[in-house]
Parts: C-alpha cells; structure tokens; sequence
C-alpha cells in the first residue's frame, strides 16, 4: 500500500476502483470518473450513506481514521482532493484521528 | 432461524431475558458474546452454561456506559471473531421514583446506560458491519417507553429515546443491508420483575389479556426472528411482546 500512496497517479486509479467497488456503482467506470469532479451531491452525486462507506473502506485500505463529519466531507471533495488527503494523512506526523482545529 | 458463523453481541446477557437471547442464538450456532456489568455470578453461571452449549463464546465484563469499556469489549470481539452480525442492546436498569423524588443520579445513570449505552455500542459495531454490507442491531425497549408509566420518567424516557433512536438509524443504514429494530417486552418474569413488590406484580397480571407474565424464552425467540433471514424485509419497527398489555 506504500508503494500506491506514494505515487499520485497509483493512489488516484486505486481510489477511483475502490469507489466503484464498495459503492457498487453500476453505470460508471473507474476510468469515466473526473478526479476533479466533487464526489458528492454534484458529479458523481453521491449521498451520505455512501459516504459512511467510503470511510470505512478508506480505514480498511489506509488505516486512515475520519471520525469527524467536517473532516470528512474536506477530504472526499472530489478523488483527487482525497488522494492529497490520504498521502498526508498516511505519511504524516501521526497516524492519530484527524480533528478539527480551532 | 439458522445463526451459524455468524457472531452476536448481547449486552446485559448473562441474566434474564439478556441470558434467554444469547442462549438462543448459541443453540441455532452463533459465536456469542455476553457483556454484563457487575454480577460476577451470574457472568461465571452463565459461563458454565455456554461452556456445556458447545458453541465458541465470550463473558465480558464491561460498563455499557462507559466509552473506554466500550471499546475495550467490541475490540476483544474482534479481536477473537474479526466481524460483528448482530448486536443485541439489551443491557438495562430502572431506579423508579415519581419525579418530584427523583434524585439526579438515578436520571443520569438509568439515561446513560439504557439510551447512551445503545448508542454506545451501535456506534462501536457499526463501521463493522458497514463494511461487511450486513448487520442487525436489535434494542431492547419498554411499553413504558411507549406509553409512559408513573414512577418511571427516566426509564420510559431512555426507552422512548431508544425507540426514535432505532428509527432514525435504521434510515441511515437501511440500504447498506442493516436492520434495526426494537423488540419491546412487557411483563417478563425476570430478576428485574422480581424487584417489583407483589401488589404491582397482581395488578399487572389483572393488565394482561393472556393473564400471564411473559417468559425470556418468548422474548428471545422475537429478537432471534429481528436478527434473522426471515425479517430482511424489516426494519425501524418495534415489535411488542406483552400478551397483549398495550
């Protein structure tokens, strides 16, 4: 997992698929999603069911924890918003809970 | 009602209606795991009786109140099975006073573990079940919580609370394949119905159109079906067990 979150392009195919896969999105592909377009209600119109499972599978793939709603709806803006949040995260200072500040 | 691989977490389960459903659910095959507070004895009884059932099991002593405890117990869990299927929040209390006697304590403590304490424990389970895409969680409330009763502001209040509860999360997670719902006993025969003195004991029986209290067992087979391949369909309802009473 390393290895995919330290180059861009990996981290952002990978992500585009695990979207795909646990949301079992029929009528896209990975390959059809813009890593620009917001993930939720415009662009790929997701609701915040999806997202409850979109943070678990960023946990169970990342061992990134979102447990703060606000956080959340930052990271997942759009796949490549994401992807900058998970390189972070991941490599960052501390694999502790990311909180609001202020 | 085949529970086979799956792994169930009953609160409160090592003593009446809590101890009914977790030995139900360990003879249709499941893993089971009873959390319970402070009765060592009945927690080392209960033991004695999962160990002669068969069936891979857990005692774990916790307080459903606290967070900390909380996140001890469900880790022990997975740590063990790797996946929670059903979640049974049946851990309760009830310190009943009218309320112009009601002391802050006994409203603080009957609220945090009957309405924080399913909060609690959903909340620790649930990101496990998201990600298996299935999961039942089935509360256990009161006809208290539906209808009121004097001397029970608090207990009807947090088991009122539990109701709007399950109903608001059953919507949140309805189409990811979890249910929950709420099974609602009415007079049982159990060590809570015991504390009651015998006149309300009479007068409720006189209540009840079958004439009857009810027994665990009666419950347990309702929270079993709740959990089971015969209620996908189902989901932010309570089901009333009561002979009739409400």
């Amino acid at each position: 997992m390393e290895t995919i979150v330290s180059d861009t392009n990996r981290l952002r195919t990978f992500l585009k698929q695990m979207i795909v896969e646990t949301l079992k999105l029929e009528d896209i592909t990975a390959e059809k999603i813009d890593g620009d377009a917001p993930l939720f209600k415009e662009g790929l119109g997701l609701d915040s069911i999806d997202a409850l499972e979109l943070v678990v599978a960023v946990e169970k793939h990342f061992n990134v924890i979102i447990e703060d709603e606000n956080v959340g709806k930052e990271a997942f803006a759009s796949v490549n918003v994401l992807a900058g949040f998970i390189q972070k995260m991941f490599s960052g200072v501390s694999k502790s809970r990311m909180r609001l500040s202020g | 009602m085949d529970f086979t691989d799956r792994t169930v977490i009953v609160t409160g389960g090592t003593r009446g209606i809590g101890k009914a459903v977790a030995l139900a659910f360990a003879r249709q095959g499941a893993r089971v795991a009873v959390i319970y507070g402070s009765d060592d004895q009945s927690a080392a009884d209960m033991q004695v009786e999962l160990e002669t059932g068969g069936a891979p099991f857990l005692v774990l002593k916790g307080d459903v109140a606290s967070p900390e405890a909380v996140d001890h117990v469900i880790g022990s869990v997975l740590q063990e099975w790797q996946r929670v299927d059903v979640l049974v929040n049946n851990a309760g209390i009830i310190r009943d006073n009218m309320l112009m006697f009601q002391p802050m304590a006994d409203w603080n403590r009957v609220l945090d573990v009957n309405l924080k304490g399913t909060y609690l424990c959903s909340k620790a389970v649930l990101k496990h079940m998201v990600a298996n895409r299935f999961g039942r969680i089935v509360n256990m409330v009161s006809p208290s919580g539906i209808t009121g009763r004097a001397g029970q502001t608090n207990y009807a209040a947090s088991k009122g609370a539990v109701i709007a509860f399950t109903k608001s999360l059953a919507r949140e997670v309805a189409r990811i394949g979890i249910g929950v719902n709420c099974v609602c006993p009415g007079v049982i025969a159990t060590p809570m119905t015991d504390q009651l003195d015998p006149d309300s004991l009479a007068e409720m029986r006189r209540m009840i159109p079958m004439g009857r209290v009810g027994t665990p067992r009666e419950v347990a087979d309702a929270v079993l079906f709740l959990a089971s391949d015969l209620a996908t369909y189902i989901t932010g309802q309570v089901l009333i067990v009561d002979g009739g009473l409400i």
